[in-house]
């Protein structure tokens, strides 16, 4: 989606005022990185100070600097000024908010044909189920940050009591995946009751810090109980999910035999490919089924204002326990699923890097689209795999491109919010100039 | 709302709230009967929107009593207050920037659970008194004009049906006609309706007019209370509120 050509003005600085800013841009950078590149020191074998110039390193610097400035002129020249009001044209108008309509419905139905389509690659098909688990845990999150506005930086303690509920529960008491799913669910949304009860008065920062504790003594609990959860060690053997009480295996009771086709393990990698969808499709459903109720609105209204809330007769004691309980549920579906598609589980997986990553997520998709959460767990993770290759660079490039995205849009992919209550008309303004100091 | 009862809808009896060691109520006795405009006058920092929140429970009461229709209120709290039906259009508005505005009312409307015909009649009520409001129900309410943020705040208060609206400063901030529109509203509600109706106001010479009786307040205690016309003659509020005298 290239944007439309601006109207060109003839206001454009001319070619010396880009040259000038340039060099200027080149000078400070010079300035700067002399010492900080162009000279290095190091503790000589006696512990005397050496050092040794690399002016090679700082000159390619400066010329980064240099061009990256030009560039970045021409590029904000060809976007024109602030508020500039491009015309489009309204064939490409309608163009664009067609295919801003198809996108979730193709989405969905290329989700379901990856299988069939890349059945043969495994490692699509694994890293489909990634993206997948991310997918449901943005969503899941999404209730808590984007609907209700409660920052949680701790929401990987869900994702961990739901694989660890599943992980103890089936290798302890041999109860299925499909019991031990709901159970899961359940335990989960009971921890987020019990982080709710606490952080009920505390808001934003404060809210946050709290959240990121509870994510972290999670963690730390799972450590250090040994007896229970096998510490650093980790749960082995966690069973793999049945198809209703049919194996995926290669034995006689196995499902292929069943169907009297030749067993192979990709099997089993389409079957979970299926499960995370319809895990994270049933998220999906219930979160926007919620938006419509009044229980929904009552935890949108509580991210605006809560004191309105409150004025009008909605108890914020329990839109905020139920807001917690619903994402915790969710990430504690996740966590079972991630548990028994992985057969194994450690403390390790549940660092705070996963919490940050999903809210990462949540964030840069859009607080509150769902569309925007798929889209920017399918860029996350996927964009995180494409740039496997340059392993040292990768979370660089990540860290521009979120720079980057939330300078022009500040309110993630999709920032729009879709309305809960319908007319036949389309409103007058658009939602993009609210909030951000325009309207 | 029509058997002329002799108790009042609302009585506060030596009402005292603090925020921390500052006295804001210092012993406040007000009543409101069913069917009648009060207006509360009094310059900044009287204690004005303090009484109204500490009737809604926020902060809390030190000491004395708080009656509605005969039940003891003091110490319920925030939420069940409104649910019995008690709305306030806050100071400031308050409205939910990012919702739209026929969401905005129907939050009015979801903790006093009222049936779906209950809903439609509200923004039927709701629309005709403002009719700019449906021409915008689908905008969003951070785009409205503050006139317009206003007629949704009030809307929004009135979609639970109340039996006591309180209003905390409608005309704050408003041009001079559009505040007149929201005066207009507020008595017709009260005449057709028979909406009682608490407001809070700096406009005393607007207020007043409106009001059935008035209460002036000053440092936290009530110092002067009567009909609307009976204030607005006494040449001391005439002096500090209506004539550019000192208004401190």
């Amino acid at each position: 989606m290239s944007a439309p050509p601006a109207v060109q003005t003839s206001r454009a600085p001319g070619a010396a005022f880009i040259l000038k800013k340039a060099l200027i841009s080149a000078l400070v950078a010079l300035v700067l990185f002399s010492l900080m590149i162009g000279v290095r020191t190091d503790a000589g074998p006696d512990g005397q100070l050496t050092y040794w110039t690399r002016f090679g390193d700082l000159a390619a610097m400066v010329a980064t600097v240099f061009g990256g400035s030009i560039v970045l002129e021409l590029l904000r020249q060809w976007w024109g000024p602030v508020g500039t009001i491009r015309v489009v044209p309204p064939a490409v108008q309608s163009t664009l908010s067609l295919a801003g309509r198809l996108v979730a419905p193709v989405l969905l139905v290329f989700t379901f044909l990856v299988p069939v389509l890349f059945y043969n690659e495994r490692y699509i098909l694994d890293l489909g189920i990634l993206v997948l688990t991310y997918v449901m845990l943005g969503w899941g999150l999404n209730v808590v940050v984007g609907l209700a506005g409660l920052l949680d930086l701790g929401y990987v303690a869900f994702y961990a009591v739901g694989a660890y509920s599943y992980a103890l529960l089936a290798t302890n008491f041999g109860l299925s995946f499909w019991v031990c799913l709901p159970l899961a669910g359940i335990l989960a949304a009971f921890w987020g009751v019990l982080l709710g009860f606490p952080v009920l008065r505390l808001r934003g920062d404060y809210l946050a810090i709290v959240t990121l504790a509870f994510g972290e003594i999670i963690r730390l609990v799972i450590i250090n109980w040994q007896s229970l959860t096998g510490g650093p060690n980790g749960v082995t053997g966690i069973p793999r999910p049945t198809l209703f009480g049919i194996p995926l295996t290669p034995g006689d009771d196995g499902l292929a035999a069943m169907l009297g086709i030749e067993f192979s393990p990709t099997h089993r990698v389409v079957f979970l490919f299926y499960l995370i969808l319809a895990l994270a499709l049933l998220t999906n459903w219930v979160t926007i089924r919620l938006r419509r109720l009044p229980i929904g609105r009552a935890w949108e209204a509580l991210r605006e204002d809560e004191v309105a809330c409150r004025a009008l007769g909605i108890n914020t004691t329990t839109t905020k326990l139920t807001a917690f309980a619903t994402g915790a549920m969710f990430g504690g579906f996740a966590g079972a699923f991630f548990a028994t598609r992985q057969g194994f589980i450690s403390p390790e997986s549940f660092t705070f890097h996963e919490s940050a990553l999903v809210l990462a997520i949540v964030v840069l998709g859009g607080m509150g689209s769902q569309l925007g959460v798929a889209l920017a767990a399918l860029a996350m993770i996927g964009g995180f795999e494409l740039f496997r290759g340059l392993e040292q660079y990768r979370m660089l490039v990540f860290g521009m491109a979120m720079v980057l995205l939330m300078i022009w849009r500040p309110r993630g992919l999709i920032g729009h919010r879709a309305p809960t209550v319908f007319l036949k008309t389309n409103q007058a303004i658009s939602s993009d100039l609210v909030k951000e100091g325009h309207g | 709302m029509t058997a002329p009862s002799k108790t009042p809808l609302l009585a506060i009896r030596s009402l005292r709230a603090a925020y921390g060691k500052i006295e804001a109520l210092k012993g406040v006795d007000l009543d409101i009967n069913a069917g009648e405009i009060v207006a509360l006058i009094g310059a900044n920092g009287a204690g004005k929107s303090t009484l109204m929140m500490t009737i809604f429970g926020r902060p809390r009461a030190r000491s004395g009593r708080i009656e509605f229709d005969g039940q003891d209120i003091t110490d319920v709290p925030t939420h069940e207050i409104a649910r019995l039906r008690i709305a306030q259009s806050p100071e400031g508005r308050r409205i939910f920037p990012r919702m739209s505005v026929a969401e905005n009312l129907q939050m009015g409307a979801d903790a006093t659970d009222s049936s779906e015909a209950d809903r439609a009649s509200g923004l039927e009520r709701v629309f005709a008194l403002f009719p700019r409001l449906k021409e915008r129900m689908t905008q969003r309410g951070g785009t409205l004009s503050g006139g317009e943020q206003q007629m949704l705040a009030i809307g929004r208060a009135l979609m639970s049906r109340p039996r006591l609206l309180m209003l905390d400063e409608p005309s704050l901030g408003l041009a001079p006609l559009i505040a007149r529109q929201i005066f207009d509203a507020i008595r017709t509600l009260n005449r057709q309706d028979g909406l009682t109706v608490l407001i809070v106001e700096q406009n005393a010479n607007h207020a007043l007019k409106l009001a059935h009786r008035g209460y002036v307040m000053v440092n936290g205690l009530i110092t002067l209370s009567g009909t609307g016309s009976e204030l607005l003659q006494r040449p001391e509020i005439r002096a500090a509120y209506l004539e550019g005298g000192r208004r401190e």
